[in-house]
């Protein structure tokens, strides 16, 4: 596969790679900025201690050493697109509680999502280069939330924007491990079994 | 006409359409129609419209397709483009729509004449967009969190229609709304922007007549940033002179672009910016140590930044920052100089140290003092003295010989190297040579020629010349290796006076001067002339030099222009260092202008004019004349005299006549007796008492007017006056000597005035000797003393010895009359007179006559009656006597004599024993 890999692909996929990590390393840093505007806009306690988000997986993960690239890649564009769809609902949950009076915390979600969306378009394009379908986002999609009271959505969204910071701080790592030549070619011989999961 | 018709055809259209029998759901409705229906036509192409008539209208109007007129605007379509298609469809068709114009009208010939309007439609054409090119974009960052991606583009031809752009931008998987542009057709901002993204972008052009889409931009927004500038930008000193510290923030947190910087900075006041180079700060940082700065300078300091890939766009400079570097200790010691003053004593001098302050990157802080140390090099056991001044100059009295001077400046920091300058006793170094100037734009370059020795360093003096004031002493190093240095703030039109010494290890050599200008102009004035001495044909003029403040410029020549008044201008030139010129070969007794001009390189100045005469003489002419006429006139003048003196006897006879002396006359021998009593009546009766002195008159007689001066004539004319208005004294001088009354002589005074024109009469007193009443009258002589000349006959007494005819009618009377005396002696008395004026008319002007009249007849009768010659007198009496009675007119000569006397001869009372005086 690696011997396969042209050079115009190899050299997309490094660039992808940079992108990605460049990518993550502001999406986490505008999540900081937005948790704590978060918090303090919704008036949670910053130290208050959230239940894991139902949908998104885990960020943290044992062995993580011993993953695939396409695992790593699989398991981003997963989360990422349940991140998707959660700041989507939590875009919409914000306008409808409080209009247009904080467009700031409205934008910096906006911008948060967007970002979540040009990420899982990097997730893509690396799978494509990988020679891999790409999962459809049907089954990946976290099942609808059951109706939850204003406050579980406050705290839902407080939930959804640390994991998303850990999960920035994972791609990161993640991304970097592709972006080694020698993680290509590990990639490449190991993701057929992941994939071979994947549904 | 055409507008008649017109106006007839909307009538007839009017009525066809009220009229018309389908008309359902309006008043009006239509005969036909147009298609297309309002077209937008590309320009160029060709294009056809069809006219479709309604059916009802061909029954109710009988109009058919063949009668439909196309028309654009007012103009009338060529039929051949029409095609009838049918009985009720005309078409048309323009092979070019640039031919088009609004609106297409299609109209009818209603009865073969009246043009009916059956349908319009506007035609608009235009162009189809063009694909926009060169599309670029830039994210700006407006804030932290903040950027905008403007995208501009080239729209393309103008399209004549309404045309759309817009920006449109997309991911892969999502497509963002579209940027349209707002009042322009060639930019537009996009506010929603995610970086590490790559976004396809594009421009698409829309209008009536098609849509085109530039080619599309694949970019990552962050590769397109211009980051605003780092804030808060900060200078600090630190412990090294030579070091500043700047801090600044960045705007761009790290996450989303590292950035690498350019720092610029520069030293106050000047304009010339310094860089660091680029690859010491390539990294994120937000501070950075600027090194190899001179000490205690201030620095201004800007900064900027890229994305450190350097993909992307620098940021703008950011606001600049001034730092000041610390204190050092001076670099170098001052330059150092003296000027020497001997003129108290030469023994003793009066040393002046200068120096100059160093300069801001010399000083390396601030000067607190210069320590002047003064060493006697002729005596070793002399002490060094030590001076420590504030100021730039020091001044020693030092006896004659060599001194070693040091000058040290010391700053907060420590002290500077010394600076030794030589004083010796005399410059007998080699000095520089070829001294040279050379005007340098506003710079004056001084070069010379080194001397073959080695020289440490030349000093260059030069001061601003003045003839107000004294030079004031500028001066400058140059380094031993250098053979110009060009000197700063040198005024143009001022004269230096530059002088350059050689610096040798062992002492110094002679200065070498040269004067110079910066820039020449035209003097400021011209020399005033004047004439120093004139002569006939030269004159030497003189003026005085300009002064230097009046030059501007080397003095090259005089020039002086003289001229007459309508003469031309003769143009001399003269060495500039003259003070004086003669100019020859004028012309005498002339009126010259004069004026003078002073020229340097760069122009002329002519003084006023001077005005002058030449002389008519030339020097010692008018001796030459003066003298040999002098001499001459001296010469006659002598040989004059030597005549008069040779000829004394012959002038003194005419001039100063010998008055004969009465004593020694006969007259003294000759005893009077008693006179005849008879030819005294009427004396006795003016004069009744006592003796009577008669008058006698003496007669001058000139033959006319022109031989007296005025002068001469005034106391005739002054006498006839009296004689007038007198009559008494007339009566009683004169008298008719031929016997005739007083008042007649009186009388008749006037009517012989052509006589008295000829003749003069001077009286001379004759002494009369008279008895009182018969008896023996005592003899008195009584004598003239008047200096009158007297008879010429009694001057001569030879002549009348000759002439008369005895001695004794000699004694009678006395008379000066010449040579005719002699002959008209016999004659009567009137004749005689006549006779003697006619004489004297010729050769006897002023000679005085003495003639006889009135009273004097009668002594003179009574001499005559004592004289033995009796009968002689007695022929004279009655030929007297006969004269007034035949010629009465000729007696009246006589008192006009009279009267014609001066005053000094009038009669005067005889004394006794005495003569009368005159």
């Amino acid at each position: 596969m690696a011997a396969a890999e042209s050079p115009s692909a190899a050299l997309r996929r490094r660039d992808l790679c940079s992108r990605g990590i460049r990518l993550a390393g502001k999406m986490r840093a505008d999540v900081v900025d937005l948790l704590d505007a978060y918090v303090e806009q919704q008036g949670l306690d910053a130290s208050a201690s959230v239940a894991a988000v139902e949908g998104v997986p885990l960020a943290a993960v044992e062995r993580w050493d011993e993953q695939t690239g396409t695992q790593r890649l699989l398991e981003n564009l997963a989360a990422y697109r349940a991140f998707r769809a959660l700041l989507a609902q939590m875009l919409e949950e914000q306008r409808e509680q409080l209009g247009e009076a904080d467009a700031g915390l409205g934008r910096a979600l906006a911008a948060v999502l967007l970002q979540v969306s040009a990420f899982v378009y990097h997730l893509e394009e690396l799978l494509r280069l990988e020679s891999r379908g790409i999962p459809g986002e049907e089954g990946d999609g976290p099942p609808p939330p059951p109706r939850l009271s204003l406050f579980e959505q406050k705290l839902r969204g407080l939930g959804v924007l640390r994991e998303l910071a850990q999960w920035a701080v994972r791609s990161v790592r993640d991304l970097r491990q592709l972006a080694k030549p020698s993680a290509a070619t590990s990639a490449a011989s190991g993701t057929a079994p992941g994939l071979a999961e994947s549904p | 006409m055409f507008s008649r018709w017109n106006w007839v055809a909307c009538g007839f259209s009017l009525v066809l359409s009220i009229c018309s029998p389908d008309a359902s759901g309006g008043l009006v409705q239509s005969c036909g129609h147009i298609i297309p229906e309002s077209p937008v036509l590309a320009l160029g192409s060709n294009f056809t419209a069809l006219c479709i008539l309604n059916e009802s209208c061909l029954d109710f109007g009988n109009i058919y397709a063949s009668q439909i007129i196309w028309k654009i605007k007012n103009r009338v379509v060529p039929k051949e483009q029409y095609r009838e298609i049918n009985r009720t469809v005309s078409s048309v068709t323009f092979n070019d729509t640039s031919s088009l114009a609004t609106p297409l009208t299609c109209n009818i010939l209603a009865d073969g004449q009246i043009e009916q309007n059956i349908y319009g439609i506007t035609v608009t054409v235009g162009l189809a967009p063009e694909k926009p090119k060169n599309l670029s974009c830039i994210v700006h960052q407006v804030s932290r969190f903040t950027y905008v991606m403007t995208c501009t583009w080239n729209p393309g031809r103008h399209t004549f229609l309404d045309t759309q752009f817009r920006l449109r931008y997309s991911w892969p998987g999502e497509i963002f709304p579209d940027c349209i542009p707002k009042d322009v057709n060639n930019s537009c901002s996009v506010t929603d922007i995610q970086f590490f993204v790559n976004t396809e972008i594009w421009v698409e052009a829309t209008n009536a007549l098609g849509k085109a889409e530039s080619d599309p931009l694949v970019v990552d927004p962050i590769d397109i940033v211009k980051p605003l500038s780092p804030q808060n930008v900060s200078v600090s000193s630190g412990v090294l002179p030579t070091v500043l510290k700047l801090s600044w923030e960045n705007w761009i947190s790290g996450p989303v672009m590292t950035l690498k910087f350019n720092i610029r900075y520069r030293i106050v006041g000047d304009t010339n910016w310094m860089e660091v180079p680029s690859e010491d700060t390539a990294s994120p940082r937000t501070s950075f140590s600027v090194q190899g700065l001179r000490p205690y300078t201030e620095y201004v300091f800007s900064i900027r930044c890229m994305k450190e890939d350097g993909v992307g766009y620098w940021s703008d400079w950011s606001e600049e920052k001034t730092g000041i570097t610390t204190e050092d200790q001076p670099s170098k010691g001052p330059p150092i100089w003296r000027i020497i003053d001997k003129s108290h004593s030469p023994a003793c001098w009066i040393v002046h140290l200068i120096w100059k302050a160093l300069k801001p990157f010399e000083a390396n802080g601030v000067i607190l003092q210069y320590e002047v140390t003064v060493r006697d090099k002729s005596s070793l056991s002399a002490p060094v003295k030590k001076y420590n001044v504030t100021s730039t100059n020091h001044t020693l009295q030092l006896r004659e010989g060599t001194y070693e001077v040091t000058l040290i400046a010391r700053n907060s920091v420590g002290a500077s190297p010394p600076s030794v300058l030589l004083i010796p006793a005399s410059n007998s170094k080699a000095p520089v040579k070829n001294l040279r100037t050379l005007p340098k734009q506003d710079k004056l370059w001084v070069g010379w020629t080194a001397p073959n020795s080695y020289v440490l360093k030349y000093v260059i003096e030069w001061c601003l010349v003045s003839s107000s004031s004294d030079c004031i002493i500028e001066w400058q190093i140059a380094l031993g290796d250098v053979q110009g240095i060009e000197l700063k703030g040198i005024k143009p039109f001022k004269c230096y006076l530059i002088t350059v010494y050689p610096l040798y290890a062992d002492g110094q050599g002679s200065g070498q001067s040269v004067k110079a200008y910066l820039k020449q102009d035209r003097p400021s004035k011209g020399p005033t002339v004047q004439t120093k001495k004139v002569g006939k044909a030269e004159a030497v003029l003189t003026w005085n030099h300009l002064t230097v403040e009046e030059q501007n410029g080397f003095i090259r020549n005089y020039t002086i222009l003289y001229k007459t008044i309508d003469g031309n201008e003769t143009v001399v030139t003269v060495d500039p260092s003259k003070t004086e010129y003669t100019l020859s070969s004028l012309t005498s007794d002339t009126l010259y202008t004069v004026r003078m001009m002073a020229s340097t390189d760069s122009g002329s100045r002519t003084g006023p004019d001077f005005t002058f005469t030449t002389q008519k003489f030339g020097k010692g002419e008018i001796e030459a004349i003066v003298v040999p006429v002098c001499l001459a006139f001296l010469l006659i003048v002598l040989l004059g005299v030597l005549f008069c003196f040779n000829k004394r006897d012959l002038i003194k006879k005419h001039i100063w006549p010998i008055v004969p002396d009465p004593s020694k006359s006969n007259i003294a021998q000759w005893s009077p007796q008693v006179p005849a009593k008879h030819n005294f009546n009427s004396k006795d009766q003016m004069y009744p008492e006592g003796s009577f002195t008669d008058v006698s008159v003496v007669e001058i007689e000139a033959d006319d007017k022109k031989s007296f001066s005025e002068q001469d004539l005034k106391p005739f004319d002054l006498l006839k006056k009296e004689k007038t208005t007198s009559e008494g004294h007339s009566s009683g001088i004169g008298g008719s000597s031929c016997m005739s009354s007083p008042r007649q002589s009186v009388s008749d005074s006037d009517e012989g005035e052509t006589t008295q024109n000829t003749s003069s009469t001077v009286q001379y007193s004759t002494v009369v000797l008279n008895g009182y009443r018969d008896q023996t009258p005592v003899q008195v002589f009584s004598r003239s003393e008047s200096t009158q000349p007297l008879l010429d006959s009694e001057e001569r007494p030879e002549d009348h010895a000759g002439g008369a005819d005895s001695p004794a009618q000699r004694q009678q009377y006395f008379r000066q009359n010449g040579g005719q005396d002699e002959i008209n002696t016999d004659r009567p008395c009137f004749e005689r007179t006549k006779q003697i004026t006619h004489a004297n008319e010729g050769d006897l002007v002023g000679f005085v006559q003495l003639q006889i009249s009135g009273q004097s007849s009668q002594p003179l009768g009574l001499g005559m009656e004592k004289n033995t010659q009796e009968a002689a007198l007695s022929n004279v009496l009655q030929t007297c006597t006969e004269g007034q009675t035949v010629r009465p007119e000729t007696v009246e000569e006589n008192p006009l004599s009279v009267d014609e006397m001066p005053k000094c001869y009038l009669p005067q009372t005889v004394r006794q024993g005495g003569y009368m005086p005159q």
